[in-house]
């Protein structure tokens, strides 16, 4: 049997506040990575992904429960567990902005406790793999998001880590950087690295990952292939149209699969959906109603977790 | 281990060259060097001008161990890097004392800063009697400089106020540390706060090095010097694990 990249067991993690209720970031989460796997933990703000994070990487104690990374505990094998990982907190923050992408990776690399020789050939082959070798020596607060996203990356590979926590890598990037940047993530899968990656985003979720857990409220609420989260970007999309008259707005309500109908006040109508194909019909009618300004958007993760949860009775937090 | 703190060092240096704002002491305070010449002259005690000089020197190392080494890990915590510093297999102690080595080297500037400005400002040059000695004073300071510096980069994150704090370890300790003024001069109740702070023994050993007559017991003196500086290592190393502690048991913000 091979050792899962990470198993997390009964993990509950609770922050003390001042003056308020603690609250419970993680309640009871169990979760397995398997080895090779690129894990998706989707789940919107304030769900608890960051913690998760954390605590996998061994800079936040869990309150209770177990949490095995490449076999080692989080708690108790810290040295193991940290020699093991690679680890990449979305957002500006976490790199040593004055100095330049290479000065950044070398410090990193010493943390790593590998040899100058070695750093220096692992650091230019790293900025030479993330696109960066051309900005190497420009100090990286001159990047843009995407550049800093991507020296973060080559920040959480330089130990040569198994497995790789990437919390939200993608947040604030432009499409074509999100975009460049899960390519690098389905090649780090092809070297047979575990990767964890949390995101907000359920078409980040559904184009990268092998697994996705869904996690609401510290809870995780299930594991689902993507391609079930894709179906269900289509299953709940919504349709906006402008000048829909009343007669069509009925008809819009009559059809089946139409969960709402909801007239906002620019006069323009946004109409849910929740069945496979609903869509299609709703954008039919609109269509030969003579109704040109249609477009269609995907659904929030909130109102698809609300769909899932009540589909499955389970109560939200 | 010496790779790390190696790399630490040249990380630093790095640090230093990007943002030369942390050098402020090297350019503000060899003006005191200046200003004590400039009394000591007047007062017809040209005799005092190494004083003058290792005062301002020492002022300058201290200032810079509590407002430069003092804020590593505080500004990490800041930048966000303290949580990827705590998540790598190294010893991150060993990185911040690395660190902290660099800026007191740097610091040691001040010294050759002071004796240049008491040459060309006022054509002081004084002989050095005892070099070797001074040379293993100078180490010896630096080392426990490091050692104390150790203790406040954790302490003012690890304290409430830590502003206050600073600038209450500033002038108070220049007293104490008996940089310009020789302890043997304070009230009687102040000395023995005093010779617990390795400065006021380091302070006192280089005047004697730059005096005529022969040092009394250095190297009891330097043994002192040294025993402090370990001392300071210890507890550096129980604070700075005391402030990662805190930070793995409520998360890196939210504390102090
Ligand atoms: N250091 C902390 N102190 C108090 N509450 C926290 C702390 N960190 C996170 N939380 C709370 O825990 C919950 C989960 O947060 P987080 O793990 O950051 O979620 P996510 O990354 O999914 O947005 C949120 O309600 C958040 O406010
Ligand atoms: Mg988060």
């Amino acid at each position: 049997m091979t050792t899962a990249a990470v198993r997390v067991r009964g993990l509950t993690r609770e922050f003390t506040r001042r003056r308020a209720q603690p609250r419970l970031a993680l309640d009871a989460v169990d979760l397995t990575v398997e080895e090779g796997e690129v894990h998706g933990l989707l789940g919107p703000n304030g769900a608890g992904k960051t913690t998760l994070c954390k605590i996998l990487s061994t800079v936040l104690l869990p309150t209770s429960g177990t949490a095995l990374v490449n076999g080692f505990d989080v708690v108790r094998e810290t040295k193991q567990v940290r020699q093991g990982i690679g680890i990449v907190f979305g957002g500006e923050r976490g790199l040593y902005t004055r100095l330049t992408a290479r000065q950044n990776l070398m410090y990193w690399s010493a943390l790593y406790q590998q040899p100058t020789r070695v750093a220096k050939a692992r650091v230019a082959e790293l900025l030479e793999r993330m696109g960066l070798l051309e900005r190497a020596d420009d100090a990286v607060e001159t990047f843009s998001r995407g550049m800093k996203q991507r020296l973060h990356l080559a920040r959480g590979l330089i130990g040569d880590p198994r497995t790789l926590l990437l919390d939200e890598p993608t947040v604030g990037m432009d499409p074509v950087a999100a975009r460049d940047f899960r390519s690098l993530v389905a090649e780090l899968r092809g070297e047979g690295r575990s990767i964890l990656i949390t995101t907000h985003d359920m078409a980040e979720a559904e184009s990268v990952c092998d697994k996705v857990s869904l996690i609401d409220g510290g809870k995780v609420i299930g594991t689902e292939s993507p391609r079930t989260i894709g179906g269900w970007m289509s299953k709940y999309e919504r349709v906006r149209a402008q000048g829909v008259p009343e007669e069509v707005r009925a008809k819009l309500r009559a059809l089946p699969g139409v969960s709402e109908v909801r007239v906002e006040d620019d006069e323009e109508v946004l109409v849910s959906v929740d069945a496979e194909g609903a869509a299609a019909r709703v954008l039919r009618t609109l269509v030969d109603a003579g109704v040109s300004a249609v477009s269609t958007s995907r659904p929030s993760l909130e109102e698809v977790y609300l769909h899932v949860i009540g589909d499955r009775g389970l109560a939200v937090r | 281990m010496i790779g790390l703190f190696l790399a630490a060092m040249r990380f630093q240096a790095q640090v230093v060259r990007r943002e030369p704002d942390y050098l402020m002491s090297l350019v503000t305070i060899p003006l005191l060097t200046v200003a004590f010449l400039a009394i000591m002259g007047n007062a017809g005690r040209a005799d005092l001008a190494p004083y003058a000089v290792v005062g301002a020197a020492l002022m300058t190392i201290w200032a810079t161990a509590l407002f430069v080494s003092g804020e590593l890990i505080d500004a990490d915590r800041w930048e966000g890097t303290l949580e990827g510093v705590l998540a790598a297999p190294a010893p991150y102690q060993v990185a911040y004392l690395g660190r902290i080595a660099t800026v007191t080297v740097i610091s040691f500037l001040g010294l050759v800063e002071s004796a240049l400005i008491a040459w060309l400002v006022f054509g002081v040059t004084f002989p050095v009697p005892h070099a070797g000695l001074l040379v293993l004073t100078l180490a010896c300071t630096a080392f426990s400089m490091v050692g104390t510096a150790s203790i406040m980069a954790p302490l003012f994150v690890l304290a409430r106020s830590a502003r206050i704090f600073q600038n209450s370890l500033s002038y108070p300790f220049y007293l104490l540390g008996g940089t310009v003024v020789p302890v043997v001069l304070l009230p009687e109740w102040l000395r023995p706060v005093s010779k617990a702070i390795f400065l006021s023994w380091a302070s006192d050993l280089l005047r004697d090095c730059l005096r005529a007559e022969e040092p009394v017991a250095a190297p009891a003196r330097l043994g002192v010097i040294v025993g402090l500086g370990v001392l300071g290592f210890g507890i550096g190393h129980l604070l700075t694990r005391a402030v990662f502690k805190r930070v793995r048991e409520n998360g890196s913000v939210g504390f102090a």
